[in-house]
């Protein structure tokens, strides 16, 4: 019994629900309560103790669906063949031959569990599952009698007997086979979802496909979303400061002025205030897309932000990234500035008319760009009148350390005016930028 | 009376209805899951649809007082669990001074009075000079309480973990009376309006209920339960335009309270059926942001026509 909740439990985890044990043991005290008689609530008790987010509470949904259906909709019709005299010996063949439909299904259960089907992690194991339940069920046995009978009447037609063994047989290895396509539906990783996360972590930025855009996003999200989520609740430190004189002599008139109370002067934490500069020139191309979709997941989930796209000219897209949709923001904000050659001296000295009042001492600046300027003139002077301003300035370079200053990358004359240089390629340097970028910046 | 636990939460549909709170099965679900199993209930959903509604009808439906503690940023124990009542400590002190004189009267030396003092129990951190807030008092009340933690998601995160052994183990520790235990555990309601994460912690602790919109049908009834004067021609009218509007991308879409807002000013101006014009002039009960009444106000034909129909 508790058995098929902790499978359901799985496969939950694997529908991305986040199940804890004690909301497992939870789940088992509702079912003590309510019992699995009655499907749907069934289905609404386990929706109050399981999930915890609106969005788990709809993967629920459909998990409870697909799980609980298995066990209702096996169709039992007996089968209409005739009893046909055979000389088969093995237990498979009698099953096969007397079974209904329902102890058949039954017998594919039980040789599944043992093959720990549960087991299945990606497609590619179907094949596998399939035919270690099989064997689990005598297949083996069978097909070597079937052999020897062929073999032994090899001048004559097969028999009847035999013909219709087979036919059976390949009967039972569709049911089976489906039955580990549905298996592989609820246990396994069936969008592939986690190995390409795992895939997508740490591949180049520059080389994930287009068409993978929005799993990308989804990811970026995510994760921008925990880690503001994380340092959002580490701001709310109050009780420190300054003992508050007047008020704490104010309050505790009604004590004979005696200082019982003692009252705070709140130091209140800014959010974190953020100037983000992209680079969408030619020469991060491939980059700049990810780099828009990150400042983009950015913009989602930080309310004081910024973002600014340049080639040469600087321009803002705060207003329109906070408003629109993933793929048109970036689409427009690419046709609009990208492409062009990199002029950093351009961009800086845009940033200093733009916005350079914006920026004080609560403010962190974060620069997406390879730092190739085409032998343009540098100006880092404008970079170095930022970066004394400002909180700090961060530079995200998309290329690999041992590419920087090379070419015309001045990655070295502008990182004297940075309070720390990444090396910014895969999703998983990003994170690790994200995480010390809000820790600090906040 | 059917029994079991069907029964039980067609009981508690029922009897929720009699206080005129139509609910879904699944939040009776949620409440009776709550006080079977005496967990809290975490009720999540946007604002307006009865969150809050939920606990004053659960403390109707099972005859319990309700305890109600709003959260704000900055509030702590002293306003959540307990306080010394300051002020009542120190006019006592200042009348048994002179007891105290005679307590100590004959007493050689500071160890001798103190030794004295000592035995004398600690009066002035005993119960009667605890003022106890609402959660202390839901955990001391005889007869069990229904505790309403309102807007959990507006305290900050000291508060949160403060919550953790109340919700768990239904105790608080205070330091100089030691632990206080519940009595009768009381069924807890937490509400948030999601306007920052509430830690797993906690979540896991609870049961979780999320309130959406309701639909047409369920809103029809809650209109007829709230507003029974109105006509029913009118009532489905009503409906229906206010769940187009649902479907509109704006700032705040319009709850349930917002609809049952609207009927009664309907009602106040006298109504018959909804017209454009008549729409147009109250929408400002519906919708709370001018860019909304903007947006609202183009489709306005559209929506009487199809909400006629």
């Amino acid at each position: 019994m508790d058995r098929v909740l902790t499978d359901f439990v799985k496969v939950l985890r694997n529908a991305n629900v986040e199940v804890s044990p004690a909301e497992t043991m939870d789940a088992i005290s509702v079912i003590d309560a309510i019992g699995y008689s009655n499907k749907s609530l069934l289905k609404k008790s386990l929706a109050v103790a399981l999930p915890k987010t609106l969005e788990e509470k709809q993967q629920f949904s459909k998990c409870f669906d697909a799980f609980f259906s298995e066990d209702f909709n096996k169709e039992s019709k007996e089968k209409d063949q005739p009893f046909i005299a055979i000389s088969l010996i093995s237990d498979l063949a009698k099953h096969l031959k007397e079974d209904s439909q329902a102890e058949l299904m039954l017998a594919i259960e039980k040789a599944a569990d043992k093959s720990e089907i549960r087991e299945i992690k990606y497609f590619t194991q179907r094949s596998v599952f399939t035919r270690r339940i099989l064997e689990e069920m005598g297949v083996g046995d069978l097909e070597n009698e079937l052999m020897q009978i062929g073999a032994m009447n090899s001048n004559s037609l097969p028999s009847e007997t035999e013909q219709q063994m087979r036919n059976y047989l390949n009967n039972l290895r569709e049911i089976v086979s489906d039955y580990v396509q549905e298996q592989f539906l609820l246990h396994g990783d069936v969008s592939g979802e986690k190995l390409r996360e795992q895939v997508f972590r740490s591949m180049n930025m520059a080389q994930i496909d287009r068409s993978y855009l929005h799993e990308v996003h989804s990811l970026v999200r995510k994760m921008a979303k925990k880690l503001v989520n994380m340092y959002s609740r580490r701001k709310k430190n109050y009780r420190k400061g300054k003992l508050n004189v007047r008020k704490t002599i104010q309050k505790n008139w009604s004590n004979q002025g005696i200082l019982f109370n003692l009252r705070w002067s709140y130091k209140k934490v800014d959010k974190p205030k953020i100037i983000v500069l992209c680079d969408v020139s030619g020469s991060v191309g491939a980059y700049s897309r990810f780099m828009l979709m990150f400042l983009f997941s950015l913009t989602e989930v930080i309310s004081k932000i910024r973002a600014f796209v340049f080639s040469s000219h600087l321009g803002e897209v705060t207003e329109h990234f906070k408003k629109g949709h993933l793929e048109p923001a970036i689409e427009d904000a690419l046709s609009k500035y990208g492409g062009g050659s990199t002029d950093y001296a351009q961009a800086f000295s845009d940033l200093t008319s733009i916005c350079m009042e914006d920026i004080d001492k609560k403010t962190t600046v974060v620069i997406l760009g390879d730092a190739r300027n085409n032998f343009g003139p540098e100006k880092a002077h404008l970079l170095k009148g930022v970066y004394e301003r400002a909180k700090q300035v961060f530079w995200l370079n998309p290329e690999g350390k041992y590419r920087w200053d090379t070419g015309d990358s001045v990655m070295k004359t502008y990182s004297a005016y940075c309070t720390k240089v990444f090396q910014c390629g895969n999703i998983n340097q990003l994170e690790r930028v994200i995480s010390t970028l809000l820790r600090t910046a906040t | 009376m059917t029994k079991g636990p069907e029964g039980q939460i067609k009981k508690i549909m029922n009897g929720f209805a009699k206080h005129k709170y139509i609910c879904s099965e699944q939040l009776a679900t949620a409440v009776y899951l709550a006080s079977k199993l005496e967990k809290p209930i975490l009720v999540e959903g946007p604002p307006g649809v009865g969150k809050t509604e939920l606990a004053n009808t659960a403390s109707l439906f099972y005859k319990k007082s309700l305890l109600r503690l709003q959260c704000y940023e900055g509030l702590d124990e002293s306003k959540a669990l307990y306080e010394w009542r300051y002020g009542k400590q120190l006019l006592y002190t200042q009348i048994l001074k002179e007891q105290m004189q005679e307590v100590l009267e004959g007493a050689k030396g500071l160890r001798n009075s103190l030794n004295r003092l000592l035995k004398f129990e600690d009066i002035f951190f005993s119960e009667e000079f605890l003022e106890s807030r609402p959660l202390l008092q839901a955990l001391t009340s005889e007869k069990g309480s229904v505790l309403l933690i309102d807007e959990v998601d507006k305290s900050d995160e000291e508060f949160e973990a403060l919550l953790l052994e109340i919700l768990s183990e239904f105790q608080i520790s205070i330091p100089e009376l030691g632990v206080r235990k519940a009595k009768v555990k009381p069924l807890v309601i937490l509400t948030s309006n999601n306007s920052r994460e509430i830690g797993d912690a906690l979540k896991r602790r609870c049961l979780h209920l999320y309130i959406p919109f309701p639909d047409v049908k369920l809103e029809r009834k809650i209109l007829e339960a709230r507003v029974p004067e109105i006509n029913a021609s009118l009532r489905n009218q009503l409906v229906n335009f206010v769940q187009g509007i649902r479907t509109l991308d704006l700032k705040k879409l319009p709850a349930i309270s917002e609809t049952i807002d609207w009927a009664k000013t309907l009602i106040l101006l006298n109504a018959k059926e909804l017209d454009p014009k008549l729409a147009k002039d109250t929408l400002n009960v519906l919708l709370k942001y001018q860019q909304d009444i903007e947006i609202v106000t183009k489709e306005i034909p559209g929506f009487i026509s199809s909400a006629a129909g």
